[in-house]
């Protein structure tokens, strides 16, 4: 009987740990003893205290509507002060958002705890952080706070951004200097070991980089979009059919005149204030095999980028930004989530000689940056002028028939200036085509009022995309794109001949377009059209 | 790159065509719409004075003829071709596009049907890497043959190391 009772039932294993499958220990092992700030954070923490002063404001500021209306009610009512209960509201809200928002770091996880009714947790592995940003509006550097946000490379899922709302700046530049070293393997350096002295910043803001400001995409687009309302306006108030032939005064044209002086005078302050509020205290250094940026006059930021993301870089020479020899810098990023800009600023519209210089400590290659470019011969440059010209020729053309016709003279000047605009676009764009394959860089410059020269690591390209049209293909040019996963997703080649971008898409991955190459002429399939 | 005997390097085009059904769900596609259009340009027709009876039925030509015609060019366009490191498409017919992704980079496979396609047996296969340009669809495959290439990217693209980006 004794012998034939079952053993006990061995105690059931602890639930798993939903967010730790593997059990905690795994990650501790290859990074030894916990360093510092990580140490520190791997008990649950709560955000700084002075955060019991950012979040009452913020909450009174998003309930302003609501309070304004109860203390009109309660003053006119002349009941008991019932009214200061609605600002009790909001400030009690902060507090226990404060009280109810917790961090960790542990177990190779980064945690956040949110909500009081809605419990929220947003979890992370460690070895998935890929950028750690601090972003510190006014009130929080009056406090000497800084927001953390953790961004992680998972595409598009909806907790890919752990914020940390309120660290001492301090603790947050340790924590993300410590998160990225984790993140990127490089534990060579001990816990111990004091951080590296930091570096010399390669750039730093100068205030006389203003005078780049109006010369900026920036400037041009607030001109556009200033330009643009107006003449919406223009159009509400004088539809057309009161745009009487004989009625149009002479003073509008003055009018017209006055428009376009004022918009000017208006770009000019604009960029600029746009530009120093973006840009002011701008730095650049490279330490700890990653870029950091810090920059911003009222709202600071800083952004660091690790080194093995950054795929390539993209020179923004716009016809303007070139006439004032200024140029600005952005770095084409692998990596980040999909939600996140592909791309990076690292030098703003600043002076040619020192955006180049820093293109070119970026991808390890003066050439990249600038070496000559190979042409993309005399059919594609024609093709840059009929593209511009043709289209904008039919305006003055239909000026011309109206003015013949009895219509007014003046809608010829504009036309034609317009015209002279496409002419002097259309010469620009093409001398500035180019391509090259330098140094393991896929390099390709296109555009005139908004041209950019791009440098793409061979290693980053994940694909081609050849696409012509039948203009195209009659003219044996081609445009090659090649794909990648950060930036706008690709550099694109504008109108190469086909030859070269064959060539050029064989020799940066051999043996890709290779096994797809047509083996002689005669070996053409059917199908396709000859030229 | 290419020896020197086989003159400029060109690229042939992918070794398969599409299913040559394809055709005719590409032209019922495009006659349902061309059917929307000009019946709303008809109604329009017939309450607005601005609106001709010529111009519906030019709009009436232009649909029967790109009916007619483009369905048939986009099949002598539209070929496929995988191979054990590459996708190579070429879709389109006035642009064409040719896409060239390396195994190595595939991220995710997609089989569809869509409504009218299961009409005709036919299917598409999407291939996605890591970048929003570099997408690769296949329309207008026999389920079989779409079937058998989803299978076959996946072994493949699963075969090869690396995280895609």
């Amino acid at each position: 009987m004794s012998g034939q009772t079952p053993p006990p039932p061995p105690p059931p294993p602890p639930p798993p740990n939903p967010y730790f499958p593997h059990g905690p220990g795994l990650y501790d092992a290859p990074y030894g003893a916990p360093t510092p700030e990580l140490a520190r954070d791997r008990e649950w923490q709560r955000l700084d205290p002075r955060m019991l002063l950012v979040h009452p404001v913020r909450e009174v500021l998003r309930f302003l509507p609501v309070l304004l209306g109860l203390f009109l009610a309660g003053s006119s009512g002349g009941g008991p002060p019932l009214h200061y209960l609605g600002v009790l509201i909001p400030i009690v809200l902060g507090v226990l958002r404060y009280l109810t928002t917790r961090f960790r770091v542990a177990d190779g996880r980064v945690e956040l705890r949110r909500g009081l009714l809605n419990r929220h947790v947003l979890s992370t592995p460690q070895d998935r952080v890929r950028t750690v940003d601090l972003t510190s509006t006014l009130i929080h550097r009056m406090l000497g706070l800084t927001m953390v946000r953790i961004g992680t490379g998972t595409g598009g899922s909806d907790d890919g951004d752990l914020d940390l709302d309120g660290l001492p700046v301090e603790r947050a530049r340790e924590l993300r200097r410590e998160l990225l070293r984790e993140a990127t393997g490089q534990d060579d350096l001990g816990p111990d070991d004091a951080p590296a002295p930091p570096a010399p910043p390669l750039v730093v803001f100068e205030p006389s980089w203003l005078r780049f400001a109006p010369f900026t995409g920036a400037g041009l687009i607030v001109a556009a979009a200033v330009f643009g309302g107006l003449s919406q306006l223009l159009n509400i108030t004088d539809s057309w059919e009161r745009v009487d032939v004989s009625s149009v005064p002479v003073p509008s044209e003055l009018a017209v005149v006055g428009i376009v002086l004022v918009l000017l005078l208006l770009v000019v302050p604009i960029s600029v204030i746009g530009y120093l509020v973006t840009n002011w205290g701008f730095r650049l250094t490279r330490s700890d095999g990653s870029w950091h940026v810090s920059r911003g006059l009222l709202t600071t930021r800083e952004t660091s980028l690790d080194e093995d993301r950054v795929a390539g870089v993209s020179l923004g020479e716009g016809l303007a930004l070139r006439v004032a020899r200024g140029r600005h810098l952005t770095a084409i990023v692998t990596g980040v989530d999909r939600k996140a800009p592909g791309s990076a600023s690292l030098v703003p519209p600043a002076p040619d000689r020192l955006v180049l210089d820093v293109a070119s400590q970026v991808v390890e290659s003066t050439h990249a940056i600038t070496g000559r470019l190979r042409d993309h011969g005399p059919a594609a440059r024609r093709r840059r002028w009929t593209r511009a010209v043709v289209p904008t020729s039919v305006l003055p053309l239909l000026a011309l028939v109206v003015s013949l016709t009895g219509g007014p003279w003046w809608p010829l000047l504009p036309t034609l200036a317009l015209l002279g605009l496409a002419c002097v676009v259309a010469a620009d764009r093409a001398s500035g085509l180019g391509h090259a394959l330098v140094e393991g860089y896929v390099v390709a410059r296109s555009g005139s009022l908004a041209r950019r020269r791009e440098a793409l690591a061979v290693g980053d390209v994940i694909g081609w995309n050849l696409r012509a049209t039948w203009f195209q293909r009659r003219l044996g040019l081609t445009t090659l794109v090649a794909t990648t996963a950060g930036g706008r997703g690709a550099v694109t080649l504008v109108d190469v001949p086909v030859s070269d971008a064959v060539a050029l898409a064989n020799a940066a991955l051999p043996g890709l377009a290779e096994q797809f190459l047509a083996t002689s002429e005669t070996d053409t399939p059917v199908g396709r059209p000859a030229h | 790159m290419t020896d020197a005997t086989t003159g400029p390097p060109t690229l042939r085009d992918p070794a398969h065509r599409v299913s040559p059904r394809a055709r005719v769900m590409w032209q019922l596609g495009a006659g349902v719409e061309g059917l929307v259009l000009v019946v709303i340009a008809g109604a329009l027709a017939l309450t607005m004075d601005a609106v001709r009876w010529w111009m519906v039925l030019a709009l009436a030509v232009v649909v029967v003829t790109y009916v007619a015609v483009v369905p048939q060019w986009r099949y002598l366009v539209h070929r496929w071709e995988a191979t054990d490191t590459a996708v190579y498409t070429q879709t389109g017919w006035w642009a064409r596009e040719r896409r060239i992704a390396p195994m190595s980079r595939i991220q995710t496979v997609d089989y569809a049907e869509g409504a009218i396609s299961r009409l005709f047996g036919l299917a598409s296969v999407t291939v996605t890497t890591a970048s929003a340009a570099g997408a690769i669809s296949i329309d207008g495959l026999d389920r079989q043959v779409a079937r058998q290439l989803v299978d076959d990217l996946t072994r493949q693209a699963d075969a090869v190391e690396g995280d895609a980006t």
